[in-house]
């Protein structure tokens, strides 16, 4: 999942092999804004079929690749 | 009358909230005495301004809106557009009676922040996103008193998280130091500060002349981060002694490197409302329905959108027009020197490249007030 997680973002950022790893905090590299946070969304509904609203997650819950694939992962149930 | 200004509101918000720090204080649940709160204070308010029968209908006219958009089995794209719009109607009916005279009649303080409230909960109809929709807790947050003139815009369902239980004493008691200190730090830079600046440094001012614009330039902004985030403060004080945690409106604008950065610390919760509600809704539709062959198109297009959107919704005056295309600009701009000039994300993070960048998002975001101000035009 995480692996996953990370390739999606590593193709959203365009970040280098090996910059992203799952504790970097994407935001405070300025590597996720609004439209890459659309974007993600819109990847991981696809890869895992899962529904997330922006509206209800805080910056909080998205700032790390390994929060997000928890994320994912209870989303999933 | 004018929320959070002079002794008689003052007097009458204190004796009002004794019972609700009572209720607080004893465990009990603040749910009940919130909406009577609410309620009361908006008669009150209302009543004396003369615009109690425009509040009624308007609260009428939003939650019969949403009530019947929640009972529609089938919710249709359409049908929101069509629920949206009259939503919007009112605050477009307010709007233009502020530019045309005929129309000058209908005036609703707080109309903006309480249309938010209702497209909100449309939205999250449309989306699915509610279980369950009660009444009292819908007019509850629509009539939520503390906000209502000048935000901080909270949201349905953390709005209904908070008042869903009792806080419990211990909690309660948390709530009311900090809510007491906001409200007493809201005071202080709301009218204090903001009342020295207007005046002494603006009041005094010349009308014309460029050294008396650029002072003014300065000062507008200084009164009005005093006046909107002491006013903020205010509300979130008082929220906080009715059991509600209103979200924080300003984090440090100052300190901000970009105009992105700054919008997620000034006003904050109205930005995130039009990044959630607008910018980030038509992205991804836009994405989605593969509208661009360059899907940054569509952050573009939406940054335009969404700053137009809220640019139209301070009013319909030229320079609230302008002052949306300004920010939709510095916006787009900011957006392409963070895709295609590699050095600005490492000026943004070193220490004399962080300064310069701070120093002229803050001269940018002073001119957009002066353009805001209307005195330019």
């Amino acid at each position: 999942m995480e692996e996953k997680v990370l390739q999606i973002l590593g193709g959203l950022c365009g970040a280098e092999p090996g910059e992203l790893s799952p504790g970097l905090d994407l935001f405070e590299e300025g590597l996720l804004d609004s439209f890459a946070t659309v974007q993600l969304l819109l990847e991981l509904e696809e890869a895992f079929g899962v529904s997330l609203a922006l509206e209800e997650l805080s910056r909080e819950q998205i700032a790390t690749p390994a929060k997000i694939a928890a994320l994912v992962r209870e989303a999933q149930g | 009358m004018t929320p959070y200004t002079g002794l008689l509101f003052f007097y009458i918000l204190a004796l009002a909230l004794v019972p609700a720090v009572a209720l607080g204080l004893a465990g009990r649940s603040l749910r009940g005495y919130g909406l009577a709160f609410s309620v009361g204070m908006l008669c009150i308010l209302f009543g004396l301004n003369g615009q109690l029968l425009f509040l009624a209908v308007f609260a009428a006219w939003e939650l019969g809106l949403c009530g019947l958009f929640w009972r529609l089995r089938r919710r249709p794209r359409p049908a929101l557009w069509v629920a949206v719009v009259l939503a919007l109607l009112p605050l477009a009916l307010v709007k233009v009676g502020e530019v045309w005279a005929p129309l000058g009649f209908f005036r609703l303080m707080g109309v903006s922040y309480m249309t938010f409230r209702a497209v909100e909960v449309l939205l999250n109809c449309y989306d699915g996103r509610l279980k369950s929709l009660h009444f009292g807790d819908l007019c509850y947050f629509l009539l939520f008193f503390p906000a209502v003139s000048a935000g901080p815009i909270d949201r349905f369902k953390r709005f209904c998280g908070d008042i869903a239980a009792a806080p419990g004493r211990e909690a309660y008691l948390e709530l009311l130091r900090q809510g007491v200190w906001k409200l007493a730090g809201g005071a202080f830079g709301g009218i204090l500060l903001g009342g020295l600046l207007q005046a002494y440094w603006l009041a005094p001012l010349p009308e014309r002349g460029l050294g008396a614009t650029l002072s003014y330039m300065y000062g507008y902004t200084l009164f009005l981060f005093c006046n909107f985030a002491g006013y903020s403060s205010m509300a979130i004080g008082t929220g906080y002694l009715l059991g509600v945690r209103v979200p924080e409106n300003f984090r440090q604008p100052f300190l901000s490197v970009d105009m992105k950065e700054f919008w997620s610390r000034w006003h904050s919760t109205l930005s995130t409302w039009l990044r959630d509600y607008v910018y980030s809704r038509f992205v991804l539709r836009s994405l989605k329905q593969r509208r661009f062959r360059n899907p940054r198109t569509a952050s573009y297009l939406g940054y335009l959108l969404t700053m137009l959107a809220m640019g139209l919704w301070h009013g319909l005056a030229p320079h609230y027009l302008a002052y949306g295309a300004y920010h939709s600009a510095l916006m787009c701009l900011n957006e392409a020197l963070d895709l295609h000039w590699r050095p600005f994300k490492k000026l943004k993070k070193q220490g004399a490249g962080q300064l310069c960048c701070a120093l002229v998002t803050f001269h940018l975001f002073a001119f957009g007030l002066l353009i805001f101000s209307g005195r330019l035009f």
